[in-house]
C-alpha cells in the first residue's frame, strides 16, 4: 500500500545536498517557554530548515537565564551561546526579558574578560510566530561561530574546576 | 490553543447552526458539521498527505498569496491541528458527494461506458493521501453530520470580512497587481507568512521603494459604509514602522489619512514615535484615483493634500488599501436562524449599545467582537469576556464540578530509575532519525533501566505502554522523546497522574518539531542532536523532584470598589450567579458620572442617562448584591482567594473575599487657567454644560451670564494629547462634544468645534458626526502643535486659532466657550489602591492591565481585576463591557472552593537568605516578602499563590538562596554538562537492557 511512504523515505535518504563543513560548532541555546521555544516549534511546523548544531534548553522566562548558566556552557566547551526570549512588551511575566538584558550584559562583560570573542554570545528576541526568524538566527549564529573556530576554552582540562564549583 | 485544550470546551469546526429553538436557559440548537474527510482523533498532523497531494489551490489564510494543496492544514497553529480536505479541489470528486449526487454521477458514467458490461466507476480518482496516511485517518465516506446541542445561552462571535475594494474602481484594486489590501500586506510582513516578512510587489517580486497607504477605503462614507473601522489607522502606522525596520530598501512611506484615530491606550505615543522616527510621511487627504504608469510599471496616486493646500501626484511602487470591516456574509442568515436582528449595516444588532455592548435583541443571546461592529483587539477580548459573563447567568446550576477519584500516590523515592520512551511519530521522527539506535543509546546511560520505542507515544496504546513500563520496571523517572512539551506534556503528565506517578518526574525531549522536522538536510547532525537532547533530558530527570500542586481555600465572594456604572455592572453580573458580592461606594449615591447632574443624554440614541441608571440600579438591587454607601476601603491584605479587607463606613468591618474588582473611575481634567477658564465668565467645561442642560429644565440658563448664548465654541483635547500632561486620547470627548453641539445647534445656537482629529470611534458616533455637519456645526481643525486662544476681557468674545485646512488664522466670535476636558487618573484612590494591592500603574497614571490583548482586565496581581476608566479613559459602552469582562474573570476564580496553585514556583532556602531584598525589588508580582521567622531573624519568603514561576528571582538572588522549582540550577547545570559529556557507544550492551531495547 505504501507507494507514497516509500517515495517519502527515499526523498529523505538522499545524501545531503552540500557536503557538511568539516568542523561544526557546539552551541547552547537558552529559550523561554512562551516565545522563543515556541518560535522554534513554529519553525518545525512550517518545516523551515536550519543547521542542527545547537541544543535547546528551555526555561519558563528569559529572566531565569543567569550568568552562571552561560559561563558553565562555555566552561564545558560550548563554542557559542544564544540567549533568547520574548520581544519587549510581550513578556509573559511582565518584564522578565528586561531583567534578562541586564543579566546578559553582565555575562557579556565576563565573557569578554575571559578572553572569549564577543561573537560567541548573542541575545535575540524571537516571538512564537517567528519560525522563519528563528531558523535565520540559528543559521547566522552557527555560521558566525563556525567562522570564529573552536572556543579557546575548549579542550582544556576543566574537570577539577567543575567539581569544586558544582552545586 | 488554550481553548482547544480546555476540558470544558468542545471545539466543533466546519460546522454551522441550522436551527435554534427554546428559551433563555434552555436553547436547543441543531448543528450541521460538514465533513473534513479526516478523522480528528486519528490524525497526527504529520503532513505526509499534503506532500503527496497533486492538487494545488490558493491558500485562504494567506489571502491567496500562497498555494496550498487540496488536503491541508489551514495554518500552522490551527485548532484542531487536524488536516482537512477541500472538497472543491480534491480529485476524489465522487467521494465527496452526497449519496444522491454520487448515484446520479455513477449512472452518467455507466451510460458513457455502457458498452463495457462490467464497468465499475472509480470512486477514487486519486487516493494518494489515503496511501500516504500511516494512521488511516483519511475517510472519504464521511458525511455531513447533524446533531443537537443543549445550551443555556448563545454567544455570537462571527467576526467580520474585509470590504471588497474592487467596488471602488478608482483605486484599481484587482486591475493593478501592485495595489494590495492591508490584509495581503500584513501576510507579507508576517515573519511566518508568504514571503517570510519581505514585502514584495506582486507584479515583479521586487521590494517596493515607495509605498503609499490609503486609509478609510470603504469606510466613513465611502462605498456606502458610514462607520469607522477603528483598527485601520493604527494598523497602517504599525505596518509602516515594521516595513521600514525590515527592509532598509524602502525609501518612502506615505499614509493618506482623514483623521488619525489613535484612540487606545498608548496609541498616541506610538504615532508620535512613528513621527519622531520619520517612519512615514502623513498626508491628510483622500485620493481621487490611482493611475498605472506603464512605462516603468509604477503607480501614481492623485490626492489633494488638505493641509498642504495643493494637489499632489504621489508616485508609488506599491499602494496598500486599508480596507474597512464589513459584516460577515452569514450574519443575516445566522441572525434569522437565531431570531435576532441585524443593524442597518448588517452587523448583529444590540438592544441598546449604550447600555450593554453584548446584549442582542433576544434574551439569552449575546454577540461580541467584530460581529457587532469593527473593534480593536483589546476591546474584542474585553467584550468576549463580557459576553461570557452574561451567558453565565443562564448556566448557574449547570456548573461542572471537577472531582476526580483521588489516586494513591506511588512511592517514587530511592535512586533514580529512569525509563525512556522514544516516539517514532509514524515516520515523522523515524523517517529521518534512527529511533531504535536512539533508544539503544539511551539504554546504556547510567540510571536508565529501560528504553523503548513506540510508533505513536501519545496514542492511547503509547500511554498504556508508558504505564506498563513504570509498573514493570518500578520506574521513578520518565523521559519521553517525542514532540514539543508545549502541546504534549499535559497528555503524558495526565497519563502519569492517573496511576499516581508524580507528573513532575517526567521530562519531554523535543526530537520532532525541533529536530526531525527542521534538519532534513543534515541527517547525521540531526541524529547527533537527538542523541544529545535525550542525554540532556535524562540528566535533568535525575534531578527532578516530585512536586505537588498546592491548594489554598477560596472565599467564594467578591468585593467591588466603586459604585459607578462599571461597579454596578460588575457587581450585578457576579451577584446574579449567586455569589456574595459587596459593593463599596465612597459617596452617598450610586451612579458615579452617570448620575444627575453629570450627564443628561447618552449618545448615540439620546436616551436619558437617568433612565439607564435607574434600570441598572434596579437590576443591581434584584441581584442581591450588598451595597454599602458612604464607605471606604481602609486596608487590603492577602492574596487571591484570601483577601482580607477592612472597610470603614457606618461601622468598621472586615470582609473576607476571593477576588477584588477595582472600579473607582477616573477624574476629569481641571482646566484651571487654561483657555481663560476661571478668569473669563463664559468659559465652561463640558461637564458644566451638561449640568446646565439640567438647569435649563428647572428654569436656569445655558450661559453662565444668563440667557441663551447666540453662539458657542467647543475646544477639544483639553487635558488630553498634551505632551506635557496626559499624552493619550480620552476617547469619550469627541462624540460627547458633537452630541452637545448638536443639542445647542437644535436650539438655534451657532456652534463651532475646534478639533485636532475627530475620533468618533464608538458605535453610531460617526453617523452623529455626519448629522452634526448636516446641521451646520462648523468644524475647525487645529494643527497639533498649535493651541486655540480664547480672547476676551472678563468675558470671552472670540476664539482665535490657526485653521489647518484654510491655512490661515481665524477669529470666531463666540458667546460661550466649552472646554471638552479629558480624563485623568483618580487621585488619591489610584495611589492608595496601588499601595495596598501592589497592582502596577502605567506611565499615564492609570492602572496597568496585564496584557493589552490577552488580559485586558486582569492586573499582575492574581484576583485583582479592573473595570472601567480605572484602566484608562473610555465611554459608557466600553466601561460596561469591561465591567462584565472583569466579572467573568472573577467568576473563573470564584467557581471553585479552592485555588489550585501551579507547583512550578520559586522558593527561598531560608538558611541561605541574607534578607537583601533583591527578590522583593525585582518581582513584578510581589510574591516575595520579608518575614521574621524565628522572631528577630528576617528572611524573604515567597508566597506560592502569587508566584508565577518565571524564575527571575532565582537568577538574581546574590546568595543563591532561591530555588526555581523544576528549573533548578542543578537541573540546568546537569543539562548543560550532559551536552558535552559524550557517552560511550553502546557496543557491549547488557543482556537485560538489550532485551527491552527493541
Amino acid at each position: 500500500m505504501t507507494d507514497g511512504k516509500k517515495k517519502r523515505t527515499h526523498v529523505i535518504r538522499k545524501p545531503p545536498k552540500a557536503p557538511p563543513p568539516k568542523w561544526n560548532p557546539r552551541i547552547v541555546v537558552f529559550a523561554c517557554n512562551w516565545c522563543s521555544y515556541a518560535g522554534a516549534d513554529t519553525a518545525g511546523v512550517s518545516r523551515i530548515q536550519h543547521q542542527p548544531h545547537f541544543r535547546m534548553i528551555r526555561v519558563m522566562c528569559s529572566g531565569r537565564i543567569q550568568p552562571g548558566f552561560v559561563l558553565r556552557a562555555f566552561e564545558r566547551g560550548a563554542d557559542g551561546v544564544l540567549v533568547s526570549g520574548c520581544h519587549f512588551g510581550d513578556c509573559h511575566y511582565v518584564n522578565g526579558n528586561e531583567r534578562a538584558v541586564e543579566q546578559f550584559e553582565k555575562t557579556m562583560n565576563i565573557v569578554k574578560l575571559l578572553g572569549l570573542e564577543e561573537g560567541r554570545l548573542r541575545l535575540e528576541w524571537i516571538s512564537a510566530a517567528e519560525g522563519a526568524r528563528f531558523a535565520q538566527v540559528i543559521n547566522e549564529f552557527t555560521d558566525q561561530v563556525r567562522d570564529l573556530g573552536p572556543s579557546p576554552l575548549n579542550g582544556q582540562n576543566h574537570t577539577e574546576k567543575t567539581q569544586t564549583e558544582s552545586t | 490553543m488554550d481553548a482547544g485544550r480546555h476540558p470544558l470546551i468542545d471545539v466543533v469546526t466546519n460546522a454551522e447552526v441550522i436551527s435554534c429553538e427554546g428559551e433563555p436557559g434552555d436553547f436547543r440548537a441543531r448543528v450541521r458539521k460538514s465533513p473534513r474527510y479526516v478523522h480528528e482523533d486519528l490524525c497526527v498532523a504529520c503532513g505526509l498527505c499534503t506532500d503527496v497531494c497533486p492538487q494545488v489551490g490558493g491558500n485562504e489564510f494567506d489571502v491567496g498569496l500562497k498555494a496550498r494543496k487540496a488536503i491541508y492544514r489551514p495554518f500552522p497553529q490551527s485548532v484542531p491541528s487536524t488536516y482537512v480536505i477541500d472538497p472543491d479541489a480534491c480529485l476524489n470528486l465522487y467521494g465527496c458527494l452526497s449519496e444522491k449526487q454520487r448515484l446520479k454521477l455513477e449512472k452518467i458514467q455507466k451510460l458513457k461506458h455502457r458498452k463495457k458490461d462490467d464497468y465499475q466507476p472509480s470512486l477514487l480518482a486519486c487516493g494518494h493521501c489515503l496511501k500516504a496516511c500511516n494512521v488511516d485517518a483519511i475517510d472519504f465516506d464521511m458525511r455531513p453530520e447533524e446533531f443537537e446541542v443543549d445550551a443555556g445561552a448563545v454567544l455570537v462571535a462571527i467576526g467580520f470580512k474585509e470590504f471588497d475594494a474592487r467596488k471602488l474602481g478608482n483605486y484599481g484594486y484587482g486591475r493593478f497587481p501592485n495595489v494590495v489590501t492591508s490584509l495581503e500586506f500584513e501576510r507579507m510582513l508576517n515573519a511566518s507568512g508568504v514571503t517570510q516578512g519581505h514585502v514584495v510587489r506582486p507584479s515583479d517580486m521586487e521590494t517596493p521603494k515607495r509605498i503609499v497607504f490609503i486609509q478609510c477605503v470603504g469606510a466613513r462614507g465611502e462605498g456606502g459604509r458610514p462607520y469607522c473601522s477603528r483598527f485601520c489607522c493604527m494598523n497602517a502606522v504599525k505596518d509602516s514602522m515594521l516595513v521600514r525596520q525590515h527592509d532598509p530598501e524602502v525609501e518612502d512611506v506615505t499614509i493618506l489619512y482623514t483623521d488619525l484615530r489613535a484612540f487606545g491606550k498608548g496609541y498616541d505615543d506610538f504615532v508620535q514615535r512613528s513621527k519622531d522616527e520619520k517612519s512615514a510621511d502623513y498626508v491628510r487627504g483622500r485620493p481621487a484615483k490611482i493611475d498605472f504608469v506603464p512605462e516603468d510599471d509604477t503607480l501614481e496616486v492623485f490626492v489633494e493634500d488638505t493641509l498642504g493646500h495643493n494637489q499632489r501626484r504621489i508616485p508609488a511602487d506599491m499602494v496598500v488599501l486599508s480596507v474597512a470591516a464589513a459584516p460577515n456574509d452569514g450574519a443575516k442568515k445566522l441572525a434569522k436562524i437565531l431570531g435576532i436582528e441585524v443593524d442597518q449595516h448588517g452587523f448583529i444588532a444590540r438592544r441598546d449599545p449604550a447600555v450593554s455592548a453584548v446584549e442582542t435583541t433576544r434574551e439569552g443571546m449575546y454577540a461580541c467582537g467584530s460581529a457587532v461592529g469593527p473593534q480593536v483587539i483589546p476591546d474584542c477580548v474585553a467584550q468576549a469576556s463580557a459576553g461570557a459573563a452574561r451567558a453565565q447567568l443562564f448556566l448557574t446550576g449547570h456548573r461542572v464540578e471537577e472531582e476526580k477519584e483521588p489516586v494513591e500516590p506511588m512511592d517514587l523515592s530511592g535512586p533514580p530509575r529512569v525509563g525512556v520512551l522514544v516516539c517514532h511519530c509514524g515516520i515523522n521522527i523515524a523517517g529521518l532519525l534512527d529511533v531504535k539506535k536512539l533508544a539503544r543509546g539511551a539504554g546504556v546511560i547510567p540510571d536508565v533501566v529501560v528504553s523503548k520505542t513506540h510508533l505513536f507515544a501519545c496514542s492511547s496504546a503509547g500511554q498504556d505502554e508508558l504505564v506498563k513500563m513504570i509498573e514493570e520496571y518500578d520506574l521513578n523517572r520518565i523521559v519521553v522523546a517525542a514532540c514539543t512539551p508545549r502541546t504534549h506534556e499535559p497528555v503524558f503528565r495526565e497519563a502519569c497522574a492517573e496511576i499516581g506517578f508524580n507528573p513532575y518526574l517526567l521530562e519531554m525531549v523535543n526530537i520532532r518539531d525541533q529536530c526531525s522536522w527542521v534538519h532534513v538536510e543534515d541527517r547525521e547532525g540531526a541524529q547527533e542532536k537527538a542523541k544529545a537532547l535525550i542525554r540532556m533530558g535524562i540528566a535533568k530527570v535525575r534531578h527532578l523532584q516530585p512536586l505537588e500542586a498546592g491548594e489554598v481555600p477560596m472565599n467564594r465572594s467578591a468585593l467591588v470598589v466603586g459604585g459607578g456604572i462599571g461597579g454596578i455592572q460588575a457587581a450585578m453580573d457576579l451577584a446574579f450567579q449567586g455569589l456574595p458580592v459587596t459593593l463599596v461606594e465612597k459617596t452617598n449615591r450610586l451612579g458615579g458620572r452617570l448620575a444627575e447632574p453629570n450627564v443628561k443624554y447618552l449618545y448615540p440614541n439620546m436616551r436619558p442617562a437617568a433612565e439607564i441608571l435607574t434600570e441598572k440600579v434596579k437590576r443591581l438591587e434584584a441581584s442581591g448584591a450588598r451595597v454599602l454607601l458612604n464607605t471606604e476601603v481602609e486596608d487590603i491584605k492577602g492574596f487571591v482567594g484570601n483577601f482580607e479587607i477592612s472597610i470603614k463606613g457606618k461601622t468598621q468591618e472586615t470582609l473576607q473575599v476571593g477576588a477584588i474588582i477595582l472600579a473607582v473611575g477616573a477624574d476629569l481634567h481641571d482646566p484651571a487657567g487654561e483657555y481663560g477658564s476661571g478668569k473669563l465668565s463664559n468659559v465652561v467645561t463640558s461637564q458644566d454644560l451638561e449640568r446646565r442642560f439640567f438647569d435649563l429644565d428647572k428654569g436656569g440658563s445655558l450661559s453662565p451670564d444668563g440667557g441663551q448664548p447666540s453662539s458657542a465654541s467647543f475646544i477639544l483635547c483639553v487635558g488630553s494629547r498634551d505632551p506635557e500632561g496626559f499624552t493619550g486620547c480620552s476617547r469619550y470627548c469627541c462624540p460627547t462634544a458633537i452630541k452637545q453641539a448638536l443639542e445647542l445647534c437644535k436650539k438655534g445656537i451657532d456652534t463651532t468645534i475646534f478639533y485636532r482629529d475627530i475620533r468618533t470611534i464608538s458605535f453610531g458616533a460617526e453617523e452623529m458626526y455626519r448629522e452634526a455637519r448636516g446641521h451646520g456645526v462648523l468644524f475647525v481643525r487645529i494643527p497639533s502643535d498649535h493651541k486655540a486662544e480664547v480672547i476676551g476681557d472678563g468675558r470671552a468674545t472670540a476664539v482665535r486659532c490657526f485653521d489647518d485646512l484654510l491655512g490661515r488664522t481665524l477669529e470666531v466670535p463666540t458667546d460661550l466657550v466649552v472646554l471638552s476636558v479629558g480624563m485623568k487618573p483618580r487621585q488619591p484612590e489610584t495611589d492608595r489602591f496601588h499601595d495596598m494591592l501592589k497592582a502596577s500603574v502605567g506611565l499615564d497614571g492609570f492602572f496597568l492591565e496585564r496584557h493589552p490583548e490577552l488580559a485586558p482586565v486582569e492586573t499582575v496581581v492574581e484576583g485583582v481585576l479592573l473595570a472601567g476608566t480605572v484602566q484608562g479613559p473610555k465611554d459608557i459602552v466600553d466601561t460596561v463591557a469591561q465591567a462584565s469582562a472583569a466579572a467573568a474573570k472573577a467568576s473563573v476564580f470564584l467557581a471553585f472552593d479552592k485555588v489550585k496553585l501551579d507547583p512550578i514556583v520559586a522558593a527561598v532556602v531560608e538558611e541561605k537568605c541574607r534578607a537583601c531584598g533583591t527578590c522583593i525589588d525585582i518581582c513584578p508580582f510581589h510574591a516575595p516578602e520579608f518575614v521574621e521567622d524565628p522572631p528577630g531573624v528576617t528572611v524573604a519568603r515567597i508566597n506560592a499563590s502569587l508566584c508565577k514561576g518565571c524564575g527571575t528571582c532565582a537568577s538574581w538572588c546574590p546568595s543563591g538562596a532561591i530555588v526555581c522549582k523544576h528549573f533548578t540550577d542543578r537541573q540546568m547545570h546537569a543539562m548543560i554538562d550532559a551536552f558535552f559529556d559524550e557517552e560511550p557507544e553502546p557496543v557491549a550492551v547488557d543482556d537485560a537492557k538489550e532485551q527491552v531495547a527493541r
